[in-house]
């Protein structure tokens, strides 16, 4: 088991979150529906999605607030429902309460919810995020940014605060392979270096740090490495501990559009 | 009127009537592909050899045919005398010309608003009969339609699909009936194995894959949980016309993670039955992974040689399991005369003498999480192998470095619905349309492997960057064609494993290529993504 998926195993969280949450515009979202909802899901989706919903083999995570075929409830209704040509989700031939509960329950497992109890200042943390340079790299949904490390303008509804924060100050403790590197040499003798955008038998394609995509042939190269490590620097004693809590604010306030968390309806 | 009446004549004579005695000889009209397996011995192995190692890198697309659906396209189709008929996802049936690719008719049937599928709305064929296609259908029915037109003959409900069984598999047909049975080993069926009359649709006989009570094998079922016990079908099997008997994998117990609930072996799930042809009476039954806990389907083609086993001329079948062994069995008998594991196993340490594996302790699913090699979709699975008599090498598609974290808890069974008792986590997506690879080969990549069958030993592996859900092909020149989900489609020396020719069709290849001669040219046809395409040789000037 990866350590990516062992970060979703937090017991509690579902209780938790359903605190926060705002799920008052579903027909069936009680606590008890939460709690139904929950053991449906257990029985008909964590085979593939996982108990957590955190995803599987078959399936993806259905706890970031985003939602590939629509986050609306009547998307997810009709997903649950009628299925997803082309992929392993099946229609489900549940009723309209259970279909309901289910949507309850996957509201309160919103990963973002977390953010409402980030100890930190976010207006402060914006302004340690502009002091310290991170859009030199990153994109943080303003329409400024780099484009070389993660786009963090939804970062909020993706990772818990433990992981933004262990991110920051141990950015190699979890590198996604979204974010591994190339190091390779030609035949010629010569040294390419990129990010590792795909990779298949024949090919490596990466995108060089000037923003150049490039094709590797691996009949044409000598030798390559993938680089498993991040090329962010750590900014463990560079930043106060108030400064890192309220950069870990800022960051987990930016979300996705409310609506694709169910909580305008 | 006259002359019209002539003109049909003369029409309808061209189209051969397809016997079964041509189906049970399909090696010598090597032209045709006239079953889901290419043979009824299900070798994948062609006559052909106009294609050929010195000459494979000239391939030519010759033409694609698209499809009408964004489903998953796992079908293998025929081809009768330039014919070619296939099944598209989720529940069409369709005719082309195979030269051209022009269809010439389409039976679309339409789809219920809810299907009771594990793993996608797919279909993995038809059979061919006479003058009569048959097609299993994703609402329960076996449909026979007439090949010139496409239009229903008869149909036959053979299951209730609202009470979580499907039809996927291409159905095989024996002499004058159409074998077949249902899918939903994650929704807590009730599996069997059903022959219809081939030309009212009427049933013949039923072979129960879990016994019911009074039946042989029943007692392997503690309590009531034979009820829900699953055994599904969903890949076709093989038949031996001089033991004229039918050779069938069959699927994984329910629930798939919670294997408390069903104390004992429980058959013949993760087992091969061989039933007599006429009336579909059990012969012999060896099962694979006894009391599984990890979903490893036998499901898996049949694949019957004759081979030297020992020195003495053997009526083999070979077998690469979802469960990481390989093994081969005396197929008159059942007997079981060797097996091996073909890649990373940790679930077992071997077999014993009588072939039943001794199961490591500490392996079984739990609330934690337990990691087993090999993963859920197994060492193999469900496209075909290859043998060639040529070469007398087994050829499959394999998984390796791959595993799964395996997860239990309790479930109670609700008719139709999921019903699998635990989830199982993979570094590797089970299933996958898109073409990015991100992981690194510790995660797991795919192989073509040619093994020994006298010894069970590697003879030569083509290693890929991604897992593979693609079959093998092999021919007469000992070419050997196969794809992946990288998208690929390729042709290797069968002999060595070089690779010969590539081609890269941009979407996953989940079906088992096939070839055909049409007016004396080769074809060599495979779907990938949602598209057949049909390679061919120049044609000379």
């Amino acid at each position: 088991m990866s350590a990516r998926w062992l970060l979703f195993f937090l017991p509690g969280l579902a209780v938790t979150q359903a605190q926060h949450g705002s799920i008052a515009g579903l027909p069936f979202s009680t606590p008890q529906d939460v709690a139904e909802g929950q053991q449906s899901f257990k029985s008909q989706c964590a085979a593939c999605h996982g108990l957590d919903a955190s995803g599987g083999s078959v399936a993806p995570s259905l706890v970031s607030g985003t939602f590939k075929h629509g986050g609306s409830d009547d998307a997810l209704f009709a997903v649950i429902t009628k299925g997803v040509p082309g992929t392993a989700m099946s229609a489900f031939p549940l009723g309209g309460k259970e279909t309901w509960q289910i949507i309850a329950f996957l509201r309160s497992m919103n990963i973002s919810k977390a953010a409402g109890k980030a100890p930190g200042d976010a207006a402060k943390g914006a302004r340690v995020y502009a002091a310290n340079n991170c859009g030199r790299c990153h994109t943080n949904g303003t329409g400024s940014g780099g484009f070389f490390g993660p786009d963090l303008s939804t970062i909020g509804s993706h990772r818990l605060l433990d992981q933004i924060e262990s991110s920051i100050v141990d950015p190699n403790a979890e590198v996604t392979p979204d974010y591994w590197s190339v190091t390779a040499q030609t035949k010629a003798g010569q040294t390419v270096t990129g990010m590792r955008m795909n990779e298949d038998m024949d090919s490596i394609q990466i995108r060089e740090r000037n923003g150049h995509l490039r094709t590797l042939m691996k009949a044409e190269l000598n030798k390559f490495e993938i680089v498993r490590t991040s090329p962010m620097p750590s900014f463990k004693g560079k930043l106060s501990a108030t400064e890192l809590q309220d950069l870990v604010a800022y960051l987990a306030s930016l979300r996705e559009p409310a609506a694709t968390e169910g909580a305008a309806k | 009127m006259k002359y019209a009446a002539v003109v049909l004549l003369t029409a309808a004579s061209m189209q051969a009537q397809v016997t079964f005695d041509r189906l049970a000889a399909a090696p010598s009209e090597p032209q045709n592909w006239l079953t889901y397996n290419g043979n009824v011995q299900s070798n994948h192995f062609s006559g052909l050899d106009q294609i050929k190692p010195e000459n494979v890198a000239n391939l030519d697309l010759k033409w694609v045919s698209q499809v009408q659906s964004l489903e998953k396209f796992e079908a293998t189709p025929l081809v009768i005398d330039g014919v070619m008929y296939v099944t598209e996802p989720p529940n069409t049936a369709v005719a082309l010309d195979a030269r051209t690719g022009r269809p010439y008719w389409r039976y679309e049937r339409p789809v219920p608003d809810a299907t009771f599928v594990c793993c996608g709305n797919v279909n993995r064929g038809l059979a061919i009969l006479g003058d009569s296609i048959f097609m299993g259908t994703l609402d329960g029915y076996l449909v026979a339609l007439d090949a010139s037109t496409g239009r229903v003959k008869w149909e036959t409900k053979v299951v209730d699909y609202t009470q979580g069984y499907s039809l996927t598999v291409a159905p095989l047909v024996v002499k004058d009936k159409v074998v077949i049975g249902p899918a939903g080993g994650e929704r807590g069926i009730s599996g069997f194995l059903a022959a219809y009359d081939v030309k009212t649709g009427k049933e013949v006989w039923r072979f129960h894959t879990i016994p019911q009570p009074g039946e042989p094998g029943h007692q392997s079922w503690g309590g009531d949980s034979w009820k829900t016990g699953g055994g599904s079908i969903w890949v076709t099997g093989s038949y031996d016309p001089a033991a004229n008997l039918i050779y069938w994998g069959i699927g994984n117990p329910g629930p798939d993670w919670n294997p408390t609930v069903r104390p004992g072996d429980n058959l013949y799930t993760d087992s091969v039955v061989a039933l007599d042809a006429e009336s579909g009476k059990l012969k012999w039954h060896y099962q694979f992974t006894p009391h599984d806990e990890w979903d490893f389907d036998s499901v898996q083609v049949p694949v019957l040689a004759d081979i030297t086993w020992r020195g003495k001329p053997t009526k083999a079948m070979l077998w690469g399991n979802r469960n990481g062994f390989f093994y081969v069995l005396d197929r008159t008998t059942g007997q079981f005369l060797m097996g091996k594991p073909f890649m990373k196993v940790t679930w077992a340490s071997g077999l014993d003498d009588a072939g039943k594996p001794v199961k490591v302790p500490g392996k079984s699913p739990s609330i934690a999480g337990t990691d087993v090699y090999p993963g859920v979709q197994g060492g193999t699975n469900w496209y075909a192998p290859s043998f060639s008599p040529r070469t007398g090498l087994f050829y499959l598609t394999t998984w390796e470095d791959y595993h799964t974290t395996y997860f239990t808890w309790d479930q109670k069974y609700e008719a139709g619905k999921s019903y699998t008792g635990g989830s199982a986590r993979s570094p590797i997506p089970s299933l996958r349309r898109e073409p990015f690879i991100k992981w690194g080969p510790e995660w797991g990549y795919g192989v073509v492997r040619a093994l020994n069958p006298a010894t069970g030993e590697k003879v030569w592996d083509y290693k890929m960057m991604d897992v593979s859900d693609a079959g093998i092909l092999t021919t007469a020149s000992d070419v050997l064609f196969s794809g992946n989900r990288e998208g690929y489609f390729f042709a290797l020396d069968a002999k060595t494993g070089k690779e010969l020719w590539k081609r890269y069709l941009g979407m996953q290849v989940a079906n088992s290529p096939i070839t055909y001669t049409v007016d004396g040219a080769q074809y060599v046809s495979v779907a990938a993504g949602h598209a057949i395409f049909t390679f061919g040789l120049p044609r000379s000037k």
